[in-house]
C-alpha cells in the first residue's frame, strides 16, 4: 500500500475525530465490510472509506472491516477506494445504512453489472449462522435451479426427483421447515411435496442468503431448519438505462438458458423513480446418465419481473411483480403402479426403455405457475428509525399429470390452487447509544397470512383456509467486542380443511388452532480482529400442515400412497449452535456445530402393510411423530498456497437419529466433502493486451460423498400373500466421487466487458445414484456436463 | 405518526380481507381419469353356444381406502372349450365407460396377463392380435380360447400391463392398471 497516503488518512481521521466529538446526539455509526468480487469475494485490507461532506474517513483492518463512529444521522455521498480498484461512491441513509458490504472491481475493467455496492443483506440484522452466495460464486452456478445451485454451501443438500427437481435441504431438514423469502416475501408453493422445489427464478436473486438454525423470531414459525433469503440487486440510483445478459449452455440435456434484464433510474422532476425488467427462458431435453438417457427427463421454464421503486426523501414505495412459469418432465422409466412393478424397476441396473435425445416433454409431468405482486411502503427519520409494510398476494397454481394408460384424458391428475395474501408491519426503532458507549438496535413487528387451498381431479390434499398471525421483538445491544441479541416471538395458526361427503354430497370441515411463544438468544464475540465466535440458542416450532394432517392419496412421483394424521401435534425445535470464524492472512476458517432436538418431529412412516388398489398392492405410509435429532458440523476452511493458488475445503457432516424408536431416519443426508484447488492469474501472466483480459483463472475440484450407513435396516417378506416392507425399498447406494474442473476470465471485445465461465462436472462419466433422489431406485444420475456461461453487462 | 401506522394497518387488514374469497368452500368432487371399478369375464361354451357363463368383480378401490375384498366365483365343465371375453368398466362415470373398448384402440401398449394358480386345471391363450410392427404384432387379451382339464379349483389372476413404447409380447414391461383375482372352479 501506499503509505504516505495511509499517514496522510491517518492524520485526517484525528482530526475529524476530534471533529466529530463535539456534535451532540451523533450517535449513529457506519461499519462494514470491503471485498474484492474478484475472483471470489475475498476481504481488502487498507482500503478507504472516505465521507466527503463530513471530510472524515476510515481504513480498513486486515479483515477488510471498517467502522466509523459518532456520526450524525443523515443522508451522506460515501466514496469507496483502494489502488488498482474502480472507487465506488454511493448514497447511505444513516443510521439505518450502518452495515455494508462493498465490492470493488479491478482497474482496467468497466463491468458496471459488477461494481454496484450492494445493499446490507436483511438476514445480516440476525446473530446466526448464516452463509450467502453472491458475486463471482453466484455466476458460476448460473443456469442451475435454486436447489441446485445452494449445494455449494457447507450443510446445504438437496432432495432430487429426477434431473429436474431439486429442493434445498439445511442441516437434513427440508420441505415445509424452511422458509424461502422470495424478495422478502414468504414463498408459499406446497412446499410440503418433496418434489415440490422453489419456484423462484435463480436470475432474480443477486444474492442469496441462507441462515443455518431456526429463524423463526424474525421470519415467522416453521423455519426450525432455517431461511433461505432470495435477494434482487439493489435499485439503480443514478440516471441512465443498463442492463445485464445471460446465456448458459450445457451439453447434458443440451440445455440453452437465457436470461436478462433491464434497469433505469431517472433525475430531475422524476428524481428517486428506478425500474427494473426481467425475464428468463430455459429449455433442457432428456438428461443423459452414462450410457443412455432419461426418457422424458427435459423441462421448460419462462419467467419474467419487473420492480417499481420510488424513495423521496424519508419515504418511499415499491411494487413488485414477478411470474414463474415451469413446465418439468418425470422420468418415464420411474413409473410404477404396484410394488411388484416397483420391485421389478428396482431389479433391473438400467432402465427397461432407452430412447435417443429429445426435447419433447410428455406425460408424466408438473406444469407450474406461481405469481407474486408486492407493494412495499416505507417511512424512515433519525428520531423515529423505519416503518414498514409490505402487502403481498402469491398465487401458485400446480398440475401433476400421470402417465395415462388407456383414457386420453387431457384433464391433469392433480391440481391444486393456493392463494396466499401476507401483509407485515415492521418498524426498526432508531439505533441508541448508551453512556457505556454501547449500542442498542432492534426491531418489533407484526405478521399475518391468510391461505385457501382449492384442488380438483385426484385427492391428495383437501381444501383448506389457514390463517396465520405473528408477532415479534428483536433487540441487539453491541459494546466492545461483544454482541447481544435477543428475540421473542407469539404465533397463533388455524387451519380448516374443506371434505366432500360424496355419498351425500355435502361438504363438512375440520377445524385446528395453535399457539406458541418462542425465543432467542445470541452471542458474538469478537476475541481478536480475525477471529469471532458466535452463539445462538433459539427454539422454533411448526404447527402441521393440511398435507400432515390430511394427505390421502398417491404420490406417484414418491412411489408412496400417503396417509395423513388428523392427531399430529405441532413440531417444537430447540437448537444451539456455535460458530467460529477466522480469516487471516493465508488461512480463513468457518466452522460450525449444531444440535437441533425436535419434539413431535412428524415424518412418514412405511406401514407394514401395502394400500391394495385396483392396480395391485401398493407401498404405503403414514404420517407420524418421534422425538428426533440432527447435530452436525459445517466446515468451510481456505488456504492461500501463495498469491495464486488456493486450496478449499468444504466439509458437511451430519448425524440424525429418531430417540423414540432408537432407530436411524430416512432420508438424511450423507456427510460430504468438497475439495478444489484454485490458481488466479497474474493479470500480466495472460499475454494479452493489458486491460482486454482479468480475473483469468482455473480450478479443478473433487467432491465425495459417502455411503448413508446410518438408515433405517432394509428387509421385505411375503406375509400372508402380500409382500411386506420394513425400512426402504432398497439399502443406501454406494458413495461416489465426482470431478469437476473450471475455468473463467473477463474479457473486453472493443469496448464491451464479457465474463466468461466454462465448467465441467461429473468429467469422469462416473455412474452413480444418490441417497437423496428420489428416483435411485430406477436409474443413475446424469453423467458429464460441460457448461458455457457468458455475462454481458452494458 | 400514529395515526398514519394505524391507518396503514387497517388498510392492510381491508385489502386482506377483500382479496379473500372463499373458492376453498366448495368442494370439488375426486375424479379419476383412469379408474376401472368393474371387471367382468364373459365364458361361451363352444360346444353349447347357448351356455353363457359371467362372473363379475365390482367396487374395485382406486386409492386403497377400502379392503379389496370384491370377489367373484366362476363356475365351468371340466374339459370343455370356451370362449372368454373381459369387460372393464368405469361405473363412477355417468354414463359408466367401457374401458375395454379404449384398450382396444390402445391395443399395441395393452397386454393383458392371465395366470392360473398351480392345481388349476385351466389354459387361456390369447386370439386376438394387436397392429405392432414387426417383430409383432402381439396378442392383446381381450378374446381368449380357455380350454379346461379334471375337476380343480383356484385363483385365476388377472392383470393388465400397461407397456408404452415397449410391448414384447411378455408380461415383463411397463406397469400394472389392473390386477385381480377370480374364483374358478371347474367341476
Amino acid at each position: 500500500m501506499n503509505n504516505k497516503y495511509n499517514i496522510a488518512f491517518g492524520l485526517l481521521l484525528l482530526s475529524s475525530s476530534l471533529k466529530a466529538q463535539l456534535a451532540p446526539n451523533c450517535t449513529a455509526s457506519l461499519q462494514g465490510q470491503i471485498q474484492t468480487g474478484q475472483p471470489n469475494p475475498t476481504s481488502l485490507p487498507g482500503a478507504t472509506v472516505f465521507i466527503q461532506s463530513l471530510q472524515r474517513g476510515a481504513v480498513t483492518d486486515s479483515t477488510g472491516y471498517f467502522r466509523l463512529d459518532k456520526l450524525c444521522p443523515g443522508t451522506y455521498t460515501v466514496e469507496y477506494r483502494f489502488v488498482g480498484f474502480n472507487t465506488i461512491t454511493e448514497q447511505i441513509h444513516l443510521p439505518l445504512d450502518s452495515v455494508r458490504t462493498v465490492t470493488l472491481t479491478a482497474d482496467g475493467v468497466n463491468l458496471p453489472g459488477i461494481d454496484v455496492t450492494e445493499h446490507r443483506s436483511e438476514a445480516r440484522q440476525l446473530l446466526q449462522a448464516q452463509t450467502e452466495l453472491s458475486g463471482v460464486a453466484l455466476d458460476q452456478t448460473r443456469g442451475q435451479s435454486l436447489g441446485e445451485s445452494l449445494k455449494n454451501i457447507a450443510g446445504l443438500y438437496s432432495i432430487q426427483t429426477g434431473p429436474g427437481i431439486s429442493k434445498p435441504v439445511i442441516h437434513g431438514l427440508y420441505s415445509n421447515r424452511i422458509l424461502v423469502l422470495n424478495n422478502g416475501i414468504r414463498q408459499e408453493d406446497q412446499q410440503w411435496g418433496s418434489e415440490h422445489a422453489p419456484q423462484i427464478d435463480q436470475f432474480v436473486a443477486s444474492r442469496l442468503t441462507v441462515i443455518k438454525g431456526p429463524a423463526s423470531i424474525r421470519y415467522g414459525s416453521d423455519a426450525i431448519g432455517g431461511v433461505i433469503l432470495v435477494e434482487p440487486k439493489a435499485m439503480p440510483t443514478k440516471a441512465g438505462v443498463h442492463g445485464e445478459v445471460n446465456a448458459v449452455g450445457a451439453t447434458n440435456g443440451r440445455m440453452g438458458v437465457g436470461s436478462a434484464y433491464l434497469e433505469g433510474a431517472f433525475d430531475k422532476k422524476l428524481a428517486g423513480l428506478s425500474y427494473r425488467v426481467q425475464g428468463t427462458l430455459k429449455q433442457a431435453g432428456y438428461a443423459r446418465a452414462p450410457g443412455y438417457f432419461l426418457e422424458n427427463t427435459g423441462f421448460r421454464e419462462r419467467n419474467f419481473s419487473g420492480d417499481l421503486h420510488y424513495d423521496h426523501k424519508k419515504w418511499g414505495a415499491e411494487v413488485y411483480y414477478s411470474q414463474f412459469n415451469n413446465r418439468i418432465g418425470l422420468f418415464r422409466g420411474a413409473q410404477v403402479g404396484s410394488l411388484s412393478d416397483l420391485y421389478a424397476a428396482i431389479a433391473r441396473p438400467e432402465p427397461l426403455v432407452q430412447p435417443g435425445f429429445s426435447y419433447e416433454l410428455g406425460r408424466p409431468y408438473q406444469n407450474i405457475q406461481h405469481q407474486l405482486i408486492k407493494g412495499r411502503t416505507y417511512y424512515r427519520s433519525e428520531r423515529f428509525g423505519e416503518l414498514t409494510l409490505t402487502i403481498a398476494q402469491q398465487r401458485n397454481l400446480r398440475e401433476e399429470f400421470d402417465l395415462l394408460s388407456f383414457s386420453r384424458a387431457e384433464t391433469p391428475e392433480l391440481y391444486l390452487k393456493l392463494t396466499t395474501q401476507t401483509a407485515d408491519l415492521i418498524w426498526e426503532h432508531p439505533t441508541k447509544r448508551d453512556r457505556f458507549g454501547g449500542i442498542w438496535s432492534g426491531s418489533v413487528g407484526v405478521n399475518a397470512l391468510t391461505q385457501g387451498n382449492v384442488r380438483r381431479y385426484l385427492f391428495l390434499i383437501p381444501n383448506y383456509r389457514a390463517n396465520a398471525l405473528g408477532g415479534f421483538a428483536i433487540e441487539r445491544y453491541a459494546r466492545d467486542r461483544w454482541v447481544f441479541e435477543g428475540g421473542i416471538r407469539y404465533d397463533i395458526r388455524t387451519l380448516r380443511a374443506y371434505f366432500l361427503d360424496e355419498t351425500t354430497n355435502r361438504t363438512f370441515s375440520r377445524s385446528h388452532q395453535w399457539d406458541n411463544a418462542n425465543g432467542s438468544l445470541g452471542i458474538s464475540y469478537q476475541a481478536r480482529p480475525d477471529l469471532t465466535l458466535t452463539t445462538n440458542f433459539s427454539t422454533a416450532w411448526r404447527a402441521p400442515n393440511a398435507s400432515d394432517l390430511y394427505a390421502n392419496g398417491l404420490h406417484q412421483s414418491g412411489v408412496a400412497y400417503e396417509r395423513g394424521n388428523p392427531n399430529l401435534q405441532p413440531e417444537q425445535a430447540y437448537n444451539g449452535n456455535l460458530a467460529l470464524a477466522y480469516s487471516g492472512k493465508r488461512l480463513t476458517a468457518e466452522i460450525g456445530v449444531f444440535n437441533n432436538l425436535i419434539n413431535n418431529y412428524i415424518y412418514l412412516k412405511p406401514d407394514s402393510v401395502p394400500a391394495i388398489r385396483q392396480r395391485g398392492a401398493f407401498p404405503a405410509y403414514s404420517y407420524n411423530q418421534v422425538q428426533a435429532t440432527f447435530r452436525g458440523v459445517d466446515a468451510t476452511v481456505s488456504y492461500k498456497l501463495s498469491g495464486q493458488l488456493t486450496l478449499t475445503s468444504k466439509t458437511s457432516l451430519l448425524w440424525a437419529y429418531d430417540k423414540t424408536n432408537r432407530n436411524y431416519l430416512v432420508l438424511v443426508p450423507p456427510n460430504r466433502m468438497d475439495n478444489s484447488v484454485r490458481y488466479d492469474f497474474h493479470e500480466q501472466a495472460v499475454g494479452a493486451t493489458p486491460g482486454t483480459v482479468s480475473g483469468l483463472y482455473v480450478q479443478v475440484s473433487g467432491l465425495a460423498v459417502a455411503r448413508q450407513n446410518r438408515v433405517p435396516a432394509v428387509s421385505s417378506e411375503v406375509v400372508n400373500g402380500t409382500p411386506v416392507f420394513r425400512g426402504d425399498f432398497a439399502p443406501p447406494p454406494p458413495g461416489y466421487f465426482l470431478l469437476g474442473a473450471e475455468a473463467g476470465l473477463n474479457v473486453s471485445i472493443g469496448k464491451q466487458p464479457m465474463s466468461v465461465i466454462l465448467s465441467g462436472a461429473n468429467l469422469l462419466n462416473t455412474a452413480y445414484r444418490d441417497y437423496l433422489n428420489r428416483f435411485r431406485y430406477f436409474a443413475d444420475e446424469p453423467g458429464r456436463n460441460i457448461s458455457l456461461k457468458i455475462k454481458i453487462s452494458f | 405518526m400514529f395515526k398514519k401506522q394505524s391507518l396503514l394497518w387497517l388498510t392492510a387488514i381491508t385489502l386482506i380481507a377483500g382479496a379473500c374469497n372463499r373458492d376453498e368452500q366448495n368442494v370439488d368432487p375426486t375424479e379419476d381419469n383412469e379408474r376401472i371399478t368393474t371387471v367382468t369375464l364373459e365364458f361361451t361354451n363352444k360346444a353349447i353356444v347357448s351356455e353363457v357363463i359371467t362372473a363379475t368383480i365390482d367396487g374395485l378401490s382406486a386409492d386403497g381406502t377400502q379392503p379389496n375384498s370384491a370377489s367373484a366365483t366362476v363356475s365351468l365343465k371340466p374339459n370343455a372349450a370356451y370362449s372368454m371375453r373381459i369387460l372393464l368398466s368405469d361405473k363412477t362415470k355417468t354414463p359408466a365407460t367401457d374401458i375395454s373398448a379404449a384398450i382396444k384402440t390402445e391395443a399395441n401398449e395393452h397386454l393383458f396377463v392371465y395366470k392360473p394358480a398351480t392345481g388349476l386345471n385351466l389354459t387361456i391363450t390369447p386370439n386376438d392380435k394387436d397392429t405392432n410392427p414387426t417383430p409383432g404384432p402381439y396378442p392383446i387379451g381381450l378374446t381368449t380360447d380357455v380350454t379346461t382339464g379334471a375337476a380343480s379349483s383356484g385363483k385365476l389372476n388377472v392383470v393388465l400391463r400397461h407397456q408404452p413404447n415397449a410391448k414384447n409380447g411378455t408380461p415383463t414391461p411397463g406397469t400394472s392398471d389392473l390386477d385381480v383375482s377370480f374364483d374358478v372352479v371347474v367341476k
